[in-house]
């Protein structure tokens, strides 16, 4: 089958993830990525002293809490 | 080429390095399971399991805590380099679980990733559920909790419903074929229809 939808290459690469381990290398590429992005972006974002009162104002604002 | 997975006397085995993910929930977990039992649900049950996407928050199901333990949990998690969204004061905080709303913790000067903390009691049923009937996954020396496979999927599929759900409930589907039982589907399926 070639895939055509995210479904379809989501169905592969499972597929594939089941026989062969080595793809964890990717996904774990693929998560430290994100985690390094988000954290770098809210290190700029509030840096400093008020950390946390700045990130509660960001939070609340958002609806986060 | 190596098996993505094995059982272990009925623990999922899946054969892989930890992630920065696995060690922040790791490091939460060791702190949360002195003062209680606890499951991890949703997009965290896919991705330990190779499903390829990011997430920010981490969804843990906490039965609802006397204020006392939970105080001592929330200085503990203080003193871990851990602060709640919320607030810096536990009696404040505990507000929050007492009328069973969730409550965010990430590290200190970090928002994400965070744990969704969610305080459960026997009137959530469907939580409840599968809060009481766990099954153990194992990456390396990580060992934790999340609910049947099965039951998984179906609340993916059935309740939740979004695209994100419905390919993250394929990605288990596919991935753990080898596994999973049609007697259980039916179960739970019942349970999560509520009948």
């Amino acid at each position: 089958m070639k895939p055509k939808t995210d479904m379809d290459y989501i169905e592969l690469y499972a597929e594939k993830l089941k026989s062969d381990n080595s793809l964890f290398k990717q996904q774990k590429k693929l998560i430290e990525s994100q985690l390094k992005g988000s954290s770098s972006l809210f290190s700029n974002m509030f840096s400093g002293k008020n950390f946390k009162a700045d990130a509660r104002k960001y939070l609340r604002a958002r609806g986060l809490i | 080429m190596a098996k993505g997975y094995c059982l272990q006397e009925d623990i999922i085995v899946i054969d892989r390095d930890l992630t920065e993910l696995d060690l922040f929930v790791k490091d939460f977990l060791n702190i949360l399971k002195r003062y209680s039992d606890y499951l991890i649900v949703s997009g965290f049950v896919s991705i330990s399991t190779g499903r390829a996407r990011g997430t920010e928050d981490v969804d843990i199901l906490v039965p609802k805590m006397e204020e006392h333990d939970f105080e001592e949990l929330f200085n503990d998690l203080q003193k871990n380099n851990f602060w709640c969204y919320q607030s810096d004061d536990p009696r404040e905080v505990y507000q929050y679980i007492k009328d069973m709303q969730n409550i965010r913790f990430a590290r200190k000067n970090e928002i994400f990733p965070n744990v969704e903390f969610v305080p459960i009691n026997e009137k959530k049923k469907i939580q409840f559920f599968e809060f009481t009937h766990p099954q153990k996954v194992r990456v390396k020396d990580f060992e934790f909790k999340i609910p049947p496979l099965e039951f998984e999927i179906l609340y993916k599929e059935k309740i939740l419903g979004s695209k994100k759900d419905k390919e993250d409930a394929k990605h288990l589907r596919i991935f753990f074929s080898n596994i999973l039982s049609k007697d259980k589907f039916d179960k739970y399926e019942k349970i999560i229809r509520g009948n």
